[in-house]
């Protein structure tokens, strides 16, 4: 079966990053430095050769894009210098361009003033609109939801997750039929069997339980910092931090908003530091923090070198997570602060606005890592089950 | 038998040095090298009979001179290898000795013997002695000889004007060769001349020629024709007449020019596809040379093909080249810098056009390989495929042009690439130059390209002597290969040329006037029209020229008076030497 090229790809491709792979001459030397490389999984030479001669739907179609952490490694040895972990990165926002129909994850990549422009017209857009409901700020007591009705925030923000529902789960179906017919995998294959559901299970606690929420190839593989860097600052600690404290904030509200429901304690309560789920958003949120700010400063440390080039979108996901971090904090400090703190009110406004333009974005930003990888492991650990079973 | 003419020269009074070479074990130990030594040291005429361990060292080369001093030795035979190998080296020894360098016989015991009967000691020396005996017989009746030496005229011919040519003809008057150049076409410069920037440096081929035809007519000592051709050689080495045929608009004049040595430099041509070969045939389906005089005529900014725009374009490497036993098989080794150096050009022209290059082998050799590595930073793709799965180029259903490759670089996948031009990267074939080769008589190899004498120590001449070759009438190469090969026949010619006479081997057939009756029989047995009839002593008889007659011996037994003999090989030392050869006595007690 023949598959027919696209000749533009490559140049489509550099709109999304100076990413320069027409200097490889397929040696395989990143293939052979990656931790990662596997019997079925040939990365990143395969993917850059597939971006070389124009196999688009292959690029955007393969897994071994999503498992891909980042480590730099094949940066480091490519004799020609092409940067394979920079193509790799500009790679995967291609392929989030290419599952977003919207065509505002490639507006955002490839025009980068337009999507600058467009991520501060969202944000100032959710700030005006909240400003414009917000009502009688509480001069004696910090009451936030006075300000701004709790039940706007709410259903501001179900739209803004049903939105997002959508252009995820288009997102994530393409990229799982691609994969699939990539893969040759079929329904049957997944769900036909007794034995094919209890395979399927265990992919499935593979790429959610093991990898994305363990990382533990993250962790375990791909520790490659040269030269070593302290445990503090290693890229798996901070990533870990960075994705269980969002976890863990996300738990934090959805407790919150379900103890309001239970009629235990209603939202924006003021309660002890103690307080379990008080504690956990804290901690939560410290964790964020540290982890984003690390990230940042590694960013601005590697730019420069091979490797190290941003993407908007890298810099607009990691200072969207740090302003809601922050904001949070601040608000939270503001609560246990005599007199009341009148600046919170605004705090407060900048940080719903924030939280909802991060969350409405996802789709769009680096972000959509957080739900294109786990299908990508999914079916990796299909494969790898599989493998397992005919051995 | 005797015969009446023995020489009586020959016989006791001869001094003869005979060597056995043990050639470490290569010889002694299938031979009973002590054996051969004893049979013939008593032979007529030998005086001195040693076996040393290489006869070819400096030491026994020493003690040979030595000895043909000491014992006023006046013949040597050296019983070693192929003469092929140590020939000139044994003849050295007797010059060096100030013995006449023909009086020297070697005997091949080597390759003809103790290589070839391994198992058979007993054989094998006793046809050594057989062999050495002959050689000595041989040598008994060896007369001196001395090279023959031929004046020659300080003048060359160049046929073909393109850039080795030209180049050719600038070095020779720079050495104070008169040339004269012919061309065939009415322009002079050939390929080159019709290219634009060529690799690796990015002049123009053009403006190359144009530079040299300015340098020629600067000189007084070139001659150029142009819409000529060499069409008759007459005379001989060092004096060849030139017969040119120009042909002009009232008709073809001919003119004779007097040269001593012939450079060839006629070029070649490019493959040309048949139709349907990788979709030659096709709108949009090109040959190299007509890819490049697209890209050299394309204004700045853009490429564009019988006026469509090119955006993509596919080069399938190999066309014509590499092919299968009976077809091309050389690789022709230009094409792919070319091409690689045109894609270049291209995307200087329009960075945005996507160029793929299906290739079997890259050989962008040496420096090439830099322009290589331009090109796929410049955004060329390379997509290897196998010698039996050769790209397939067609029309696609939509339009456009499809090339479906199998790409051993991308998992061995089946790629369709649509693109707006196929560039069939095609090779060299030899040119169209039967009259040429006649008029020469030029050796011309398997591949259709003339050949050289050896390809490594001798790779401009000929076995005509005096005719050089050069270019890419050769083999295929790149323009400064071309002109070096132009130069090195420009030194060769000088090396003939320069000291005003040429030195040939005397070993030539000679005619008896006596005994010639003019029968002309041996006249239509010469293959270089060496014989030619004269008159002598009122009779029309046949005579010999030494300078063109290469010691063939064709013409001997063509003669029935046996008036014909050729000199180092006469009937007298050939008889004696197979009475020699089989005198031998079988060998048994020097079984081992």
């Amino acid at each position: 079966m023949t598959a027919v090229v696209n000749p533009n790809l490559i140049t489509d491709l550099q709109r999304f990053g100076g990413t320069d792979i027409n200097a490889c001459f397929s040696c395989g030397n990143c293939t052979a430095i990656c931790p990662l490389t596997d019997n079925d999984a040939m990365f990143p030479r395969r993917l850059i050769r597939l971006a070389q001669v124009g196999l688009g739907d292959e690029l955007v179609g393969s897994k071994e894009l999503w498992t891909c952490y980042g480590c730099g490694m094949c940066t480091d040895r490519c004799p020609q210098e092409a940067d394979p972990a920079e193509f790799m990165g500009t790679a995967r926002q291609y392929a989030i361009a290419h599952y977003d129909r919207s065509g505002i994850a490639r507006l955002m990549n490839t025009r980068p003033v337009l999507g600058a422009l467009f991520a501060t017209a969202m944000g100032l857009l959710f700030a005006v609109f909240f400003t414009t409901i917000s009502r009688h700020q509480n001069p004696d007591v910090l009451r936030l939801f006075e300000f701004i009705p709790y039940e706007v925030v709410h259903t501001t923000g179900i739209v803004v997750m049903a939105l997002v529902a959508v252009f995820s789960l288009l997102g994530i179906g393409f990229l799982a039929r691609d994969i699939a017919r990539r893969d040759g995998i079929t329904r049957e294959q997944l769900f036909g069997s007794a034995e094919a559901r209890r395979r399927t299970a265990k992919a499935l606690w593979y790429a959610l339980g093991i990898e994305s929420l363990g990382q533990k190839r993250y962790r375990e593989d791909c520790q490659d910092d040269q030269p070593v860097e302290p445990l503090y600052r290693r890229r798996w600690l901070i990533h870990s931090l960075t994705l269980w404290g969002f976890l863990g904030l996300l738990a934090a509200t959805t407790l919150d908003y379900g103890l309001d429901i239970l009629g235990i304690k209603a939202t924006g309560t003021p309660v002890p530091i103690w307080y379990p789920v008080r504690l956990l958003g804290t901690v939560a949120g410290l964790a964020l923090m540290y982890g984003v700010t690390w990230f940042m400063i590694r960013r601005r440390e590697r730019a420069g070198q091979p490797g190290g080039r941003s993407r908007p979108t890298d810099w607009l996901f990691l200072w969207l997570l740090w302003l809601s971090g922050l904001t949070g904090f601040l608000i939270e400090a503001a609560l246990y602060v005599e007199p009341v703190q009148t600046w919170a009110y605004w705090v407060f406004l900048a940080h719903v606005a924030v939280a909802m333009e991060l969350c409405l974005f996802l789709p769009f930003t680096k972000f959509a890592h957080a739900m294109y990888r786990p299908v990508a492991l999914f079916f990796y650990g299909v494969e790898r089950e599989r493998s397992a079973a005919s051995a | 038998m005797s015969q009446p003419d023995e020489p009586t020269t020959g016989g006791t009074e001869r001094r003869i040095g005979v060597y056995i070479c043990h050639c470490g074990g290569n010889i002694s130990d299938y031979v009973d090298v002590e054996a051969v030594r004893e049979a013939l040291k008593d032979e007529p005429g030998v005086v001195v009979s040693e076996s040393p361990v290489f006869a070819c060292s400096d030491g026994t080369q020493h003690d040979m001179i030595d000895d043909i001093r000491a014992q006023h030795l006046d013949g040597l035979v050296v019983a070693s290898c192929s003469p092929k190998l140590h020939q000139v080296t044994f003849r050295n020894v007797a010059k060096r000795a100030d013995l006449n360098q023909y009086a020297y016989t070697q005997v091949n015991v080597r390759e003809q013997d103790s290589w070839a009967h391994q198992h058979d000691r007993a054989g094998a020396t006793e046809k050594a002695i057989g062999l050495v005996r002959a050689g000595v017989a041989k040598t008994r009746l060896s007369d001196p000889l001395e090279p023959l030496r031929i004046d020659t005229v300080p003048s060359a011919l160049v046929v073909g004007g393109g850039v080795a040519g030209l180049r050719a003809a600038i070095g020779l008057a720079d050495l104070g060769i008169q040339a004269v150049v012919v061309e065939r076409e009415a322009t002079l410069g050939g390929w080159v001349g019709r290219l634009g920037a060529t690799f690796p440096d990015d002049t123009s081929g053009a403006d190359e020629i144009a530079g040299l035809v300015e340098q020629i007519k600067a000189r007084r000592d070139i001659t150029v024709y142009t819409s000529a051709e060499l069409t008759g050689k007459s005379g001989t080495f060092g004096n060849y007449a030139a017969e040119l045929t120009l042909h002009r608009d009232d008709g073809d004049k001919v003119l004779t020019v007097g040269v001593g040595a012939i450079i060839v430099a006629t070029g070649f041509d490019s493959y040309l596809p048949d139709v349907g070969e990788f979709g030659y045939g096709i709108d949009g389906v090109v040959t190299l040379p007509e890819f490049k005089e697209l890209v050299d005529a394309a204004p700045s900014g853009q490429l564009s093909y019988a006026g469509r725009r090119v955006r993509s374009i596919a080069y399938v490497y190999c066309v014509g080249s590499r092919q299968p036993a009976g077809g091309n098989e050389y690789c022709s080794k230009y094409c792919c810098t070319a091409t690689i150096h045109a894609s270049l050009q291209v995307a200087r022209l329009d960075a945005s056009v996507r160029q793929y290059h299906l290739y079997r082998d890259i050989r962008a050799y040496g420096r090439n390989e830099l322009l290589y590595n331009s090109s796929r930073e410049a955004g060329s793709t390379y997509l290897k495929f196998a010698d039996d799965q050769p790209p397939a180029v067609a029309k696609l259903a939509g339009g456009g042009l499809g090339v479906t490759v199998t790409d051993l670089l991308t998992e061995s996948r089946e790629l369709t690439i649509p693109v707006d031009l196929v560039v069939l990267v095609t090779g060299m074939v030899p040119r169209e130059n039967a009259g040429l080769t006649a008029v020469l008589k030029l050796p011309v190899g398997s591949d259709g390209f003339f050949n050289e004498i050896h390809p490594k120590l001798r790779p401009v001449e000929t076995v005509v002597d005096g005719v050089m070759i050069a270019g890419c009438c050769q083999s295929p190469r790149t323009v400064g290969e071309s002109v070096a090969a132009g130069l090195a026949a420009v030194a060769q010619s000088a090396a003939l040329l320069k000291k005003g006479y040429a030195e040939l081997e005397p070993l030539v057939a000679t005619v008896d006037p006596a005994r010639c009756i003019g029968s002309g029989e041996c006249l239509t047995s010469c293959p270089y029209d060496a014989i030619t009839r004269i008159e002598w002593d009122g009779r029309s008889i046949a005579s010999v020229d030494p300078a063109t007659c290469k010691g063939c011996g064709g013409c001997v037994p063509a003669c029935g008076q046996d008036a014909i003999d050729l000199l180092g090989y006469t009937d007298a030392q050939m008889r004696a030497a197979i009475e020699g050869l089989i005198a031998a006595e079988p060998v048994k007690e020097a079984v081992s």
